[in-house]
């Protein structure tokens, strides 16, 4: 999966599970402060990342430490280099 | 006379009949059912059942707040729109809702039984881990009252009434109570319930669907009629905006009618049967609380769901307290049964009936064999209703009656 794929996927659950526009969804955006997620909401971000990368995340001391959505982006860069099936998930 | 009186001086309903209370009063008016054929369940139940569905306009649904929506299932979003419409026609100053003198009793069967279902599905199905965050908090049997108080930042008492099918009702008697108490000054209250396979069935179960065949599913609810063979099942919620009479006088509100007086029992010794002594009992209570004589009272709106054993029971209650010559009808023909939502829905009819001087009849009631001896009008009759006495009866044995007076 190159960059691009992962922000995409990434950015779609933002839209869909938290009703941001796309435009709004820029690698500095704090994902607390910028996006007005609240420990609901990233606790739901988690869910809904585990479901589009068909991966366990819910310990993963990474993602409860992201803070900005560029760390998110990162994450899963790395993850995907990590994890070959990942990029099977997506096929 | 009590120092605290309780007035409505706001209805909202989401009903299977439209999404609010002029809309349902027309419907009713103009004889129509909101019960259809479910083809989608036809799947489940290996036939055609007859329901009676809420439809929403998913604009009007994306209004809410999403931190407040997320944690709302079907009956929660019923709550919370019929809630709207009730808070707007008070007029209320909504500031009043955060100053910790303002409640919010909301009651249902069940907190969202299809959010229950889902949560059922993803467990069996191993996928636990895809359930939302908020999905607990969708299916809490107080999701509805919770997320209303939350809509409007309602500060006070937070209360859920949940008796299933008396469940509205209830949250109307503990409002009542709790502004004669001076414990709040405005409470918003009453009922919501989703309709599902999974409440569908349960009925289905205890012999009380009205299930057999037909192409006619708006006659198949046919309260007091010697034909009934069960109920329909109905979802949607009504709303009232409960305010201590000198709060609502002060500010100059248009008053719909006074709660005056408010029972519940139970019968102590079966779930399902209901019990005709204790419904008299309720009955007789609540009248007591308000000080009204049965003689005064001019309308019954009972709780009368199509059942064999529930409708006789209730009709020989009312013949027993009033006798033979007070008006008395159920909606539920039009409606099917809005379950938990049901006493507080019906009210908006109630309100509709003291503004226009008319009883709505029963519809589908042609034939009266076991539940005769009560006045069960065909049509809609002109008639002066001053003093409402509207019943809920429940599974858990459980009666609620609530005296409703017009105001002037």
């Amino acid at each position: 999966m190159d960059r691009n794929e992962i922000v995409k996927a990434v950015n779609s659950i933002f839209i869909e599970r938290f009703e941001l526009e796309e435009s709004e969804l820029t690698p500095e955006k704090n994902i607390i402060e910028d996006l007005q997620l609240d420990s609901l909401d990233i606790v739901d971000m988690i869910v809904g990342l585990q479901q589009k990368f068909g991966i366990v995340l819910r310990d993963n001391p990474e993602i409860r430490n992201a803070r900005t959505l560029g760390d998110v982006y990162d994450l899963f860069e790395k993850l995907a280099n990590e994890h070959p099936e990942i990029a099977e998930h997506f096929k | 006379m009590r120092d605290r009186r309780a007035v409505v001086t706001g209805i909202g309903v989401i009903s299977p009949l439209g999404n609010s209370a002029p809309e349902l009063f027309r419907a009713l008016k103009e004889n129509r059912s909101g019960i259809r054929l479910m083809p989608e369940w036809h799947e489940m139940f290996g036939k055609n059942i007859a329901n009676a569905p809420v439809c929403l306009d998913p604009a009007e649904v994306k209004k809410i707040n999403r931190k407040v929506r997320r944690t709302m299932g079907s009956a929660a979003l019923f709550a919370g729109m019929a809630a709207q419409e009730a808070v707007a026609q008070s007029g209320i100053d909504t500031a009043v809702f955060t100053s910790g003198r303002t409640g919010c009793i909301i009651g249902s069967t069940v907190g969202s039984a299809s959010s229950m279902t889902e949560a059922c599905i993803a467990e069996y199905e191993g996928r636990r881990n895809d359930l939302s965050a908020c999905h607990f908090f969708r299916l809490m049997s107080h999701s509805s009252s919770f997320n209303v108080a939350d809509m409007f930042g309602i500060n006070g008492p937070q209360l859920s009434t949940n008796s299933a099918c008396a469940s509205g009702l209830q949250a109307l008697g503990a409002a009542l109570e709790l502004i004669q108490l001076g414990k709040a000054d405005v409470v918003l209250a009453g009922g919501s319930d989703e309709s599902t396979p999974l409440v569908a069935s349960s009925f289905q179960l205890l012999y009380a669907l009205a299930e057999e065949e037909t192409d006619e599913p708006e006659k198949l609810s046919r309260p007091f009629d010697a034909g009934r063979t069960g109920l329909v099942c109905a979802e949607g919620a009504g709303i009232l905006v409960v305010e201590e009479l000198e709060h609502a006088k002060k500010r100059g509100a248009d008053i719909l009618f006074e709660l005056a007086g408010y029972a519940t029992n139970c019968s102590g010794w079966h779930v399902s049967h209901s019990d005709e002594l204790q419904i008299a009992n309720c009955m007789k209570n609540a009248l007591a609380d308000a000080g009204i004589d049965a003689a005064e009272v001019d309308y019954v709106s009972a709780h009368a769901t199509g059942t064999r054993v529930g409708d006789a029971a209730e009709a020989a209650a009312i013949r027993a307290v009033l006798g033979g010559d007070t008006p008395v009808s159920s909606l539920k023909g039009h409606l099917g049964h809005t379950l938990g939502a049901s006493g507080a829905l019906e009210l908006a009819a109630v309100a509709g009936m003291m503004k226009e001087s008319i009883v709505l009849p029963t519809r589908n009631l042609e034939n009266v064999e076991d539940c005769a001896g009560i006045l069960l009008p065909r049509e809609i009759t002109p008639h002066k209703v001053r003093v409402c006495l509207k019943n809920s009866i429940a599974f858990g044995g459980v009666n609620a009656t609530l005296i409703c007076r017009s105001f002037n």
